[in-house]
């Protein structure tokens, strides 16, 4: 089983702006290529605290923070996902690097 | 994917219906919740009209309904997320085997006591919190208010469920002793210090859902991962709604701490104002903050190891597969202890006995992500001043800090220096004095009290000045 970790921030601001539906439909999308989870687990997360810049989605190993994420985003993040494309560096750079770094520390645990 | 019964006398996802003998225990102590809500709750905004968001289902999409309901008229209801049928233990000993849909006879009592502690603190906020409404900064922050304290009571059901399923007269016993206990009762207290401190005005109460909630998410986190599936179901679902208490407290310190900003950059003395002076809120931030720590236990505590070890208690995001041993046996946790002779020594502990610690850990970097932002709001006033997080030695009750003295910054001192200087660290009666005073309501549509700046946007995206609450 991968240790690859895609997490969608459902914080308030974000769900707000609507990141159910981006993790509903970002799931279906690695699904098709990834229906047992064998290259990255998706899941919700409570706050990355950028809430500003949210919609948020994180990947790691890759340590990606993707942010300002919309539904017409998410073809791209997938290709990312499944290999077939690059991170998509519009979304990315966006919030204070201290934030990204709260949960690649948590990630990156020694334990 | 679970049938929701929304038509039920108590809404739940969870059949009960189909099981009668739950349904008449549930049904009885139902008056016995209201009766509490009525005496202790806020009962004085039980006539008023208050746009809440209520559960409705335990789906990411639309899993709430907003609507203006009177409080008493809340459908506290009893939901648990669903989760695969065929759920695998994935940490501790016991690592995949099939999760407990029973409670073991062995672990009984550990886990009533894990639910009691938890459930223990719901009703106390609702009732630390009971008076705030009549000092209101806003009509946007009233229903805040209200939404936690109606979210905090469905979680107080969520624990009552658990217990009376699963504990028999025991847990009945237990379900009915939360109703009875009081925040600051002298003869029957909260379970945990904490929730037996006064919560006299909104900046206890921003500082409380800030931190004290924080640690609620936390220890939610740490049950949701556990083995006994019905308690890790339940506690998913709890996590949805807490995120909103935690956001009502970081935006409502941070609104503060802004709107001091905002005033001592146009040059005026926020005292002069109705404002709350920096220095006063970060004593209030000292103060929440170290007390919330309190509440993850000792950081070197066999019982965690224990819980841990049986699979009760799991890591934050355990289930992420983010750590590199699910069983924690392989590996040691360094912690800094005082010393006799006035030192702090490194001490490698084995890792599940510090799993207190690791846990605790995690939270201080969730608060530390939080200061930081207050810190950029107040930054972007053009004052230089700063807000920060005390050391997580400073000021603790519980734990290997205990009966030590440091400072803010993590400083081993003597008692004749604390003595001396605690004041400038904690509040004083003159701070909470000024602050109370500071406290006048505003109910106005779209008007903030001029110590808080208003937020960044509406609930459910209405607008400012929406009349969150309706008085007539």
């Amino acid at each position: 089983m991968t240790n690859r970790l895609c997490y969608v921030c459902e914080g308030g601001d974000c769900t707000e702006k609507g990141s159910g539906d981006i993790f509903d439909k970002l799931r279906d999308l690695v699904k098709e290529f990834d229906p047992g989870e064998e290259r990255i687990k998706i899941r919700r997360y409570p706050c990355f605290g950028a809430c500003e810049q949210g919609i948020n989605v994180t990947l790691y190993p890759d340590k990606v923070f993707y942010s300002t994420v919309t539904e017409a985003d998410l073809p791209e993040i997938a290709a990312h996902i499944k290999g077939e494309g690059e991170p998509v560096t519009r979304l990315t750079g966006k919030c204070q690097p201290d934030v990204e770094q709260i949960i690649w520390d948590m990630l990156d645990s020694p334990y | 994917m679970s049938i929701v019964d929304l038509e039920a006398k108590i809404p739940n996802n969870v059949g009960l219906r189909d099981n009668k003998r739950l349904t008449m225990a549930l049904e009885k102590w139902q008056p016995k919740f209201l009766d509490w809500w009525n005496t202790v709750g806020p009962s004085d905004f039980n006539k008023h009209d208050i746009y809440l968001r209520t559960a409705i289902g335990v789906g990411q999409g639309g899993w709430a309904h907003f609507d203006y309901v009177k409080m008493p008229d809340y459908r506290w209801g009893i939901f648990l997320a669903d989760g695969p049928a065929d759920r695998k233990i994935h940490f501790g000993d016991q690592v995949g085997e099939a999760a407990w849909q029973e409670v073991p006879g062995e672990f009984r009592n550990r886990l009533r006591r894990l639910i009691v502690t938890q459930g223990d603190t719901e009703p106390a906020s609702v009732e630390q919190q009971r008076m705030l409404g009549h000092c209101c900064p806003s009509l946007y922050d009233l229903r805040s208010l209200f939404q936690v304290n109606v979210e905090e009571g469905r979680h107080l059901w969520a624990m009552v469920y658990l217990l009376q399923t699963h504990f028999g007269a025991d847990g009945r016993d237990e379900a009915e002793a939360m109703l009875e206990r009081h925040s600051g009762d002298v003869d029957n207290p909260r379970i945990l210090q904490a929730f037996n401190y006064p919560v006299t005005n909104w900046l206890d109460f921003f500082c409380f859902t800030a931190f004290m909630d924080r640690d609620g998410k936390y220890q939610l986190a740490s049950l949701a991962e556990s083995s006994f599936d019905p308690l890790a179901r339940t506690t998913q679902f709890m996590l949805a709604e807490e995120a909103y208490h935690l956001q009502t407290g970081e935006n409502g310190v941070g609104r503060i701490v802004k709107r001091t900003g905002e005033l001592m950059a146009e040059g005026k003395d926020p005292r002069t104002v109705g404002a709350i002076p920096l220095e006063v809120i970060q004593r209030y931030i000292n103060f929440w903050f170290t007390g919330s720590m309190d509440l993850f236990g000792g950081e070197d505590s066999t019982n965690a190891a224990e819980s841990f070890a049986n699979g009760l208690k799991g890591r934050y995001r355990e289930s992420d597969g983010i750590y590199k041993d699910p069983k924690a046996l392989n590996a040691n946790y360094s912690l800094e202890v005082p010393t006799e002779d006035g030192k702090i020594e490194k001490k490698d502990i084995p890792l599940r006995r510090a799993m207190n610690a690791v846990l605790l850990d995690a939270y201080i970097a969730d608060c530390r992500r939080i200061v930081d932002r207050w810190n950029r709001d107040l930054e972007k006033t053009g004052v230089s001043a700063r807000v920060y997080l005390p050391d997580h030695k400073f000021n603790r009750h519980q734990g290997i800090y205990a009966g030590f003295r440091f400072t803010p910054q993590g400083e081993l001192i003597d008692e004749a220096t604390w003595t001396h200087k605690h004041t400038e660290w904690l509040p004083t009666q003159a701070d909470r004095d000024y602050v109370n005073s500071c406290m006048v309501k505003v109910t106005e549509p779209g008007k903030f009290a001029n110590y808080i700046a208003p937020p960044a946007q509406g609930v459910n995206n209405q607008s400012l000045d929406f009349e969150y609450v309706k008085f007539h």
